[in-house]
């Protein structure tokens, strides 16, 4: 099933069964159904701390069973980096471009037919694109690194608790698989950015209405998009005047990668890295009501490890 | 007598136009790259055309009472058409060269029909030239609107360049309807890599003028190089003593008049003695279309009277006599009084009179711009600033770790300056209007503003605050305040704000770093922290 056509089934089912979010998304991306399911090891979020971002980024997913079980041969996959800002790597604003890289990489070796990257800035385009070494790795890597196109934008019914409707990127919709490369980052109206958040590049429209709601849309935007897979980049955090920083002394050294099926129980641990509970989010608290995800990392197994 | 044209000068026409089309290309090169391309630092003398342009060097040198490092090669072009004439406006000029393919297409269509003996004076641009030139002596930099490369610059950017823009985002949007977007993609992808801004205050009346110049080809060949152009008549004067003569071989000739009706400049090739070296462009037009080839350019450096410039020395005086009264006329407004609220210039600008001697309005700071919002003025800086430019944040903020704008000026209005220098200062200084602002005056969240400042520390810090709600509870949000120490006035905040018909905040010139009037607070001294 592609993944556009799983779309609509889920918004209609969702809409005439009136089924929670969580069950109504869980199937979206048909990934348990078609794909291998996971060896029964597989845990549920891989923890990889290295000196290489790359390094650990490749064994974060081969962790959880490799590419190969949240990619199809001749699927098209769009990989969602956090490109927003006018930043260079070391400012930990934009995903680390080694993680991006590798996870192009990845995808393209489990047979995926392309691999897209792109993001919907908000500095000038092209200098977040460039200077946050992404386009230029990601090139190098074999994707294919688009900036996002007005023209491209279409009005989606994303039958949220809170968002009924909005403008996305067609190129989310016609992906047959999304991941989610965001950054953990310290934010002001959130407390944190990491991969729910990241959802806001996907979409185009008055974005910045959104705050006003913006746990629920976040969460929403997440039920939506639900990734396959989601890849935080915890290699340098911004700890300070998120989520752009500026200097060096605003971001801290973490050297780790998280990975996982389940984007809340990501977020939840890229929480632990900034010593914030993950209940004390309130966008985890709703996304884990509406069963979009796990929160609580007791009940989680997870692989953690150094390589 | 054998009736033939002369191959040579056939050839000189054919390579005459082969080099317009080169320095053409290479003017819309250069232009085209005038944008962020990947490097902080262009690395490419994007305003080349502006370093030969005698023009602008002779007014900045006058009005900006400065001199620039690459005044020394527009002397040398001076010094070249000492000797060997009007060749720039003939060879190199881009916009001479667009006139000049206008005026072709148009004698092709008919629609333009040179007469076979042109009595119209070509003195009027001297008169032009006069009045900038004594505005220049007063400080009141008058070239920019009409130097050629100023005018094309200008019009490219904010009129030709935008509509082109937009042409082909709507041949996008069409491929994609189709759908046919393979092809859509890419041209989409293309169209964004050259970041052509697409807005711009007074597009229509720099378009609208750029549009008449092209049609005033219709009613005189090459109108404007003929009747207008400053640079053109500061060419003119210098070339007295041109090496190049034109000779008409009497034996030869069958005076049939096709080289004065077709000279693109009225320079009057025949009769001989009646020829002008000041308004011939040696376009070899003349000597190309001659029918017997009785004409050429043979080389005679032995001086001889040549027909003055056709201009009554009483208009010179008139024109003067307007130059003078134009400098303290346009000062008599309140402009130069009192900094406009919504005058933000660019980082870099000088402080505001001599930033308005040495502007020449070309938009080359507006073509570089990332975020389209430096734009051309209005009445903001008064009558002497009209075209200069301003940020106007609503529609594009000052990106921070940008300097194009300072590299790409010609005069250097906009002084040069390093990323790291740049991020220091300061253009002007941002509010909040609590009246409108979500978290004050609706009692929501909000925090965009704080959430896009770009320095670190950030210059908007957030507080809680307290709002009361039409149902007469309370709500307590986190609300922006400046630190003005921090604020550097770039307008992100104000770009972003959601409050989009008039933003909640929002930044006016006061504070800029350039002024020592336009203040605000003073640092006191043995402010020891």
């Amino acid at each position: 099933m592609k993944r556009r056509e799983a779309l609509k089934d889920i918004a209609l089912g969702g809409l005439v069964l009136g089924l929670g979010r969580g069950a109504a998304a869980r199937p979206r991306h048909g990934v348990a159904a078609q794909t291998p399911s996971p060896a029964k090891t597989a845990p549920d979020l891989s923890v990889i701390s290295a000196e290489s971002p790359a390094a650990a980024a490749r064994a974060a997913v081969a962790a959880l069973g490799g590419m190969a079980a949240f990619v199809g041969r001749g699927d098209k996959v769009i990989i969602k980096p956090n490109i927003g800002w006018d930043r260079t790597p070391e400012m930990a604003a934009c995903t680390n471009p080694e993680v991006v890289a590798a996870l192009v990489g990845l995808v393209l070796e489990a047979g995926a037919k392309e691999a897209v990257v792109m993001d919907n800035t908000t500095n000038q385009a092209k200098r977040c694109y460039v200077r946050s070494g992404i386009a230029e790795a990601a090139k190098q890597a074999g994707a294919k690194v688009l900036f996002t196109d007005d023209y491209r934008l279409k009005k989606t019914a994303l039958q949220g608790a809170w968002l009924k409707e909005w403008d996305v990127f067609a190129d989310f919709l016609e992906a047959d698989k999304v991941i989610n490369v965001p950054i953990a980052k310290v934010h002001s109206l959130t407390r944190l950015s990491m991969g729910m958040k990241n959802w806001l590049g996907a979409i185009g429209g008055a974005r910045h209405q959104l705050h006003q709601k913006l746990d629920e849309a976040m969460v929403d935007l997440a039920a939506f998009f639900k990734p396959a897979l989601t890849v935080l980049d915890a290699y340098r955090i911004l700890v300070k005047n998120g989520p752009q920083g500026g200097r060096l002394s605003d971001t801290r050294l973490v050297k780790t990668i998280i990975a996982g099926r389940d984007q809340v129980a990501v977020d939840a641990f890229g929480a632990t890295l900034f010593d914030v509970q993950p209940g004390e989010l309130a966008y985890l608290r709703i996304a884990q009501e509406r069963g979009l995800g796990r929160h609580e990392l007791g009940g989680l197994t997870i692989e953690k490890r150094t390589v | 007598m054998k009736k033939e044209r002369s191959k040579k000068y056939r050839r000189v026409r054919a390579l005459r136009v082969l080099t317009q089309s080169f320095f053409f290309g290479l003017f819309g090169y250069l232009l085209l790259v005038s944008h962020y391309t990947g490097e902080d630092y262009l690395g490419k003398p994007v305003d080349a055309f502006f370093r030969f342009d005698p023009l602008i060097a002779l007014t900045t040198l006058v009005a900006g009472r400065v001199v620039l490092t690459w005044m020394p090669i527009a002397a040398a072009v001076l010094v070249l058409t000492l000797v060997l004439g009007r060749f720039v406006c003939g060879w190199i000029c881009p916009l001479g060269s667009l006139h000049q393919a206008f005026s072709f297409i148009f004698k092709k269509a008919g629609l333009l029909k040179p007469k076979r003996e042109e009595t119209a004076s070509t003195g009027w641009k001297y008169l032009v030239l006069a009045v900038v030139l004594v505005g220049s002596a007063f400080a009141l930099n008058l070239a920019g609107w009409l130097d050629p490369l100023s005018f094309l610059v200008r019009s490219f950017t904010t009129a030709v360049l935008p509509a082109a823009a937009l042409g082909l985002s709507q041949v996008v949007r069409l491929l994609y309807a189709i759908p046919f977007p393979a092809l859509a993609q890419p041209l989409s992808q293309f169209i964004n890599n050259l970041a052509v801004n697409t807005v711009f205050f007074q597009a229509f009346a720099v378009g609208l003028l750029f549009l008449g110049a092209l049609l005033l080809n219709i009613r005189k060949e090459r109108f404007w190089c003929r009747y207008l152009c400053p640079a053109g008549a500061l060419l003119g004067l210098a070339a007295r003593w041109n090496v190049l003569k034109l000779r008409i071989d009497e034996d030869a000739c069958i005076k049939c008049g096709l080289c004065t009706q077709h000279c693109q400049t009225q320079a009057e090739p025949y009769p001989n003695p009646k020829w002008r070296s000041s308004e011939c462009v040696y376009c070899a037009t003349c000597a190309a279309i001659c029918p017997t080839a009785a004409i050429g350019f043979p080389a005679s450096p032995k001086p001889e009277p040549v027909k003055t410039i056709d201009v009554r020395k009483r208009r010179v005086v008139l024109a003067s006599l307007v130059g003078l009264a134009a400098a303290p006329l346009v000062r008599v407004a309140p402009a130069a009084k009192r900094a406009h609220v919504k005058l933000i210039r660019p980082p870099g600008a000088l402080p505001e009179p001599e930033f308005l001697a040495r502007c020449v309005k070309c938009g080359e700071c507006m073509k570089a711009c990332p975020t389209n919002g430096l734009q051309p003025t209005l009445f903001e800086a008064g009558l002497e600033g009209l075209w200069t430019p301003r940020l106007v944040p609503t529609i594009g903020y000052c990106e921070y770790y940008c300097s194009l704008c300072t590299q790409v000026c010609p005069t250097d209005a906009i002084r040069e300056l390093t990323i790291e220098d740049k991020v220091q200062v300061k253009i002007g200084t941002s509010w909040i209007n609590k009246n409108r602002c979500i978290p004050y005056a609706l009692g929501k969240p909000c925090i965009v503003c704080e959430e896009h400042c770009p320095t670190s520390p950030k210059a908007i810090k957030l507080v809680l605050v307290q709002a009361a709600l039409p149902d007469g509870t309370v709500s307590t949000q986190k609300a922006p305040v400046i630190d003005q120490d921090l604020c550097i006035g770039c307008g992100i905040c104000e770009n972003k704000c959601p409050v989009v018909d008039e933003p909640a905040i929002f930044v006016t010139s006061i504070g800029e770093q350039r002024s020592e009037t336009n203040r605000l607070l003073l640092p006191v001294i043995g402010d020891g922290e």
